[in-house]
């Protein structure tokens, strides 16, 4: 296989510049209309959003006479719902990605393999990602009802999204639940992209189905992994929907369902409070990136462009 | 040497071992079905529901109790669901497929070009999707309303133009293509785009497919962007998820005719899932490598 | 195939936007010679707002130089009417609920109305004082009551019979001793006697009826109120929505797992359309050591930013006047904010609260009720004490 660099004719220094050139041209071309759009709507957004965590910020913008201090970030560091919204947000993460990814990738890797009725489970496995969000979670609160299905199964009367010690666990598995099939797409995709050959001289080296997953397949699919794992975790540290509609808009009980983004939505457009909702995105932001940072040096490496 | 080895073990010819792979497969069909039996539930009860009377709705068994169609004929009469559709429709098709387009051609720069500062506006677009829609709603809003883009699909077609989920997922697929293909288009002279169409694109099949399945879904049911950029005083824009939004009230949820509602909401993207899951089915991309 | 795909979403996303531009300019021209106003609320229901369309049609009909636009929101009402404030291109005319009007108006986007009201000689004097009170700042008017519900006792009669009891109950000591009655005599199956969520909208009003308020949020007033109210829980006699496995104490009443709500005038419509075989009553809210009810509400208001104020006072004044509010009860869905405007029959246990209704809202709104109900909760299961809870409330209060 040879590398990157070899692609182009070698006929002189100048010529090889001029190649150099015209790919960066062609490059910035592609990415052009992209990151327009990313420009405007996402990085704009994000520096007006930390221009005005240093200030107090009205509906109609800055409040009148208001100067430029950390005033919202200290009113952060003091608040004890923020601090509460923070760790749930990130325990929530915590625990539902993984759940997510080894799902996701467990019905991929069975829809991949040779079964009957294939498109059906396909379709089965990817139906709660489409119904709609309300009747899912409906239906959850329902199963997960004192006396609801659940608890009928396994003997017990425990208020799954009424109790502050269960409430937050319940909406893991039921976005686990949801999320799943969306996973299993893309792990799907990803697995078609391994060639089959490689599990053709697997096979003809007598190894195991385990030890193919687990030393072939597994790594192979790390560029996968990666974004599965950004994307997914950081929509999970976005978390807002489930937790407000068991909550009924409370984020109780006992602020179990409090999340950041809740946090951010309450000041900004509840309380009309621009400068502190913006205060605490942009932490929330920060937090996100250092955790994006770590994950791409750990599993993100794998895959050097 | 090897081989030689495995050939006399990978094939026991003893009955035992068949029999008990015939149980566990069948164990495997049985826990797959109960699964995916759980999974169809929800898909079950909102049927059912729609076929209930309001009364009804309110409690959850599987069969109607009463049966009747009346909540299906409310929601095509009183409310325009033909027109929510169509626009849902309209709108679905084309943020997919400008999305479609941007990401792929975004995502193969990313990953085969080299063009200085890549990697930051790499990490500039992963930094894109940390922004919670909440934190970007004033300015962006503020922004359309200047330009005139609020009250009609023009600005939200543009916020939506390309997501970075979209492209960051085709960047990383193509990087798992062996460069072989690039080398060969190269030597026959091929330029960058005609690369990118001839030759990526087609090999990108299964990642296309699964874009189109989720962007498709992805407007198909948003809510949040259509009700703030287009969403007040013009019905006749309405997409489907804002048509459903008129059952939901603050003390009263209009079961049967919002399970009808998702019912219609639900169809395109059921049949979109089909059409595309093919493309799942491993061997297809496999043969156009060897090849 | 690919190619053919691309040029076909290019030519729809032009022909979309063409369609677009030309149909806005086309709608500009012709209403130039009439001034149009827009009036925006959120949806209560396909029979509100058809109520409401028509009433517009009617004011459109008396007022040929005015043309009314009515739009509901059908969502996150508070999120898309901030997005709008900040763009500068509100409707003309809009709901506020009480909760959240101080918070509009300190924001400066909701129109003052005393030069109007001079100007038309309008009388503000038949509204319900505490009602028109949560839209009035120091001397100025920032919008007018357009109809209101207070709490009442709800109960199930067939459970009140099992139990011996006659009729709903009306002060605290009937309260307690009905209770414990259905308790005792096994009237309420698979629930509990009482209803009552985690939420200060309802525990509130036996704050005012033990005396007590939020200017004094930790006097012992305050204190022995919520003890009351939790103690429903600690007996075992009351538990909250969730714990009954429903979404609200409405749904409670309905699938009959509690006898004994406290809800407003929303709960009829909701009992006659989803649970209609059940047997209901309704009674004038409990008496503690005096009467105390809140008043949830909502105005009319006018945008600052508002392009034709004149016209959007014509439909404000003539909304809340006599003639459109008296329209606007025909269907029995709210109660007037009116002394001077009838309601449809059997809603006395609600007028009746009108004197002692104060308005519900109270400073930093959003972030103080978070605590409260989170804290309530807590109260409840007893992870924390009440005076703990108030000291948080009064914290939330006064920053």
């Amino acid at each position: 296989m040879t590398s990157a660099t070899e692609t182009v004719p070698a006929a002189g220094r100048g010529s090889l510049f001029g190649a150099r050139l015209r790919e960066a041209g062609w490059g910035y071309l592609f990415v052009l209309l992209p990151m327009a759009v990313f420009g405007l709507f996402f990085i704009y957004p994000l520096v007006y959003g930390i221009y005005i965590s240093f200030f107090e910020w009205g509906i109609l913008g800055k409040a009148a006479g208001a100067t430029a201090s950390t005033e919202n970030y200290h009113a952060l560091w003091d608040d004890q719902v923020f601090h509460r919204a923070m760790r749930n947000t990130f325990e929530y993460a915590l625990l539902v990605v993984p759940l997510e990814m080894a799902l996701g990738l467990l019905l991929a890797l069975v829809i991949n393999a040779r079964i009957r009725g294939r498109a059906f489970f396909r379709s089965a496995f990817y139906v709660p990602s489409i119904v709609s969000s309300v009747a899912i979670t409906t239906i959850a609160i329902f199963i997960l009802n004192p006396d609801g299905l659940l608890n009928k199964i396994i003997g017990s009367d425990q208020a799954w999204f009424g109790d502050s010690s269960t409430a937050l666990y319940s909406v893991v598995g039921l976005n686990a639940w949801t999320t799943a099939g969306t996973v299993m797409l893309f792990y799907l995709a990803a697995l078609q992209s391994i060639p089959t050959d490689v599990y053709e001289a697997a096979a003809v080296d007598g190894t195991s189905r385990w030890r193919t997953f687990w030393r072939i397949t597994f790594p192979l699919l790390k560029p996968a992994h990666f974004f599965v794992l950004v994307v997914f975790g950081i929509g999970a540290l976005k978390v807002f929907d489930q937790f407000y509609i068991v909550s009924n808009g409370t984020g109780g009980p006992e602020y179990s369902t409090l999340s950041a983004v809740f946090y951010i939505y309450q000041e900004a457009f509840k309380s009309a409070n621009f400068g502190q909702g913006a205060a605490a995105g942009v932490v929330l932001f920060v937090a996100i990136f250092l955790l994006t940072l770590i994950q791409r040096a750990t599993v993100g490496r794998a895959e050097i462009g | 040497m090897t081989l030689q080895t495995s050939v006399a073990s990978a094939e026991p010819l003893v009955p035992p071992r068949a029999r008990s792979e015939i149980a566990g497969r069948a164990l495997l069909y049985v826990l797959l079905v109960a699964f995916a039996l759980l999974f169809f539930t929800p898909f079950i009860w909102t049927i059912a529901t729609s076929f209930k009377t309001l009364p009804d709705s309110a409690f959850f068994n599987l069969i109607p109790d009463p049966f009747t169609t009346e909540a299906w004929k409310s929601v095509w009469n009183d409310y325009d669901f033909k027109r929510y559709a169509l626009n849902s429709f309209f709108l679905a098709v084309v943020v997919t497929l400008l999305n479609l387009f941007l990401a792929s051609l975004g995502g193969y720069a990313f990953a085969r070009l080299r063009f200085p500062g890549r990697e930051v506006l790499f990490v500039l677009i992963l930094g894109t999707l940390m922004i919670p829609d909440q934190l970007r709603l004033i300015p962006i809003f503020v922004m359309l309303t200047n330009w005139h883009l609020i009250g009609n699909f023009s600005g939200y077609i543009l916020i939506n133009l390309v997501t970075a989920v979209n492209l960051f997922f085709m960047r990383q697929y193509f990087l798992t293509i062996p460069r072989d293909f690039e080398e060969a288009a190269k030597l026959d002279g091929a330029g960058y785009f005609k690369t990118y169409w001839r030759i990526m694109l087609p090999l990108a099949g299964p990642a296309i497919a699964a874009l189109a399945i989720l962007q498709f879904q992805g407007t198909w049911n948003d809510f949040f962007w259509p009700l703030i950029l287009f969403g007040q005083g013009s019905e006749h824009l309405y997409t489907m998820q804002l048509g459903l939004a008129q059952l939901t009230l603050t003390y009263q949820t209009l079961w049967p005719q919002l399970m009808a509602g998702s019912l219609i909401a639900i169809a395109p993207i059921l049949i979109i899932f089909l059409i595309f899951q093919r493309f799942f089915v491993s061997g297809v991309t496999a043969a156009g490598i060897k090849g | 195939m690919g190619r053919a795909r691309a040029a076909v979403a290019a030519t729809l996303v032009l022909a979309l936007l063409t369609v677009v531009v030309a149909s806005a300019a086309n709608a500009r021209s012709e209403r130039a010679t009439v001034t149009t106003v827009t009036l925006s609320g959120w949806s209560a229901g396909k029979t509100e707002d058809d109520l409401l369309q028509q009433i517009v049609n009617d004011f459109n009909t008396t007022h040929p130089a005015i043309h009314v636009d009515y739009s509901v929101i059908n969502g996150d009402y508070a999120t898309a009417m901030t997005a709008r404030f900040a763009a500068h291109n509100p409707p003309d005319v809009f709901y506020v609920d009480s909760s959240i009007a101080p918070t509009w108006i300190k924001q400066g986007v909701v129109q003052p109305l005393n030069a109007f009201i001079k100007k038309s000689k309008y009388d503000t004097t038949k509204f319900y004082p505490g009602l028109l009170s949560a839209f009035k700042v120091g001397k100025n008017y920032y919008g007018f009551p357009k109809d209101w519900s207070p709490l009442a006792v709800e109960i199930n009669k067939a459970m009140f019979a099992k139990a011996g009891i006659k009729k709903a109950p009306r002060t605290w000591a009937e309260l307690t001793a009905d209770a414990q009655k259905l308790a005792s005599s096994g009237a309420v199956p698979g629930g509990k006697p009482l209803c009552l969520p985690a939420d200060w909208a309802r525990m509130l009003a036996f704050v005012f009826q033990n005396k007590g308020s939020l200017a004094n949020v930790q006097a012992p007033a305050v204190a022995a109120a919520v003890n009351y109210y939790t103690s429903f829980f600690k007996n075992g006699l009351a538990a909250t929505p969730t714990q009954l496995g429903v979404g609200w104490p409405g749904e409670a009443l309905g699938k009959e797992k509690a006898a004994i709500i406290f809800e407003g005038n929303w709960l009829l419509p909701y009992m006659k359309s989803t649970f209609p075989q059940v047997g209901f009553g309704v009674g004038p809210m409990v008496k503690g050591k005096v009467n105390g009810n809140l008043g949830f509400t909502v105005s009319y208001s006018m945008a600052k930013d508002a392009k034709n104020k004149q016209a959007a006072w014509t439909l404000l004044s003539w909304l809340t006047g006599k003639v459109g509010m008296s329209k606007w009860m025909s269907l029995g869905l709210a109660l007037p904010s009116r002394s001077d405007v009838k309601a449809v029959g059997g809603r006395a246990p609600f007028l009746a609260a009108g004197p002692s209704s104060r308005g519900w809202g109270f400073p930093n709104f959003s972030a103080t009720l978070t605590i409260m109900n989170n804290d309530l909760q807590a109260v409840i299961d007893g992870h924390k004490t009440t005076a703990e809870m108030l000291s948080d409330v009064n914290a939330s209060l006064k920053g």
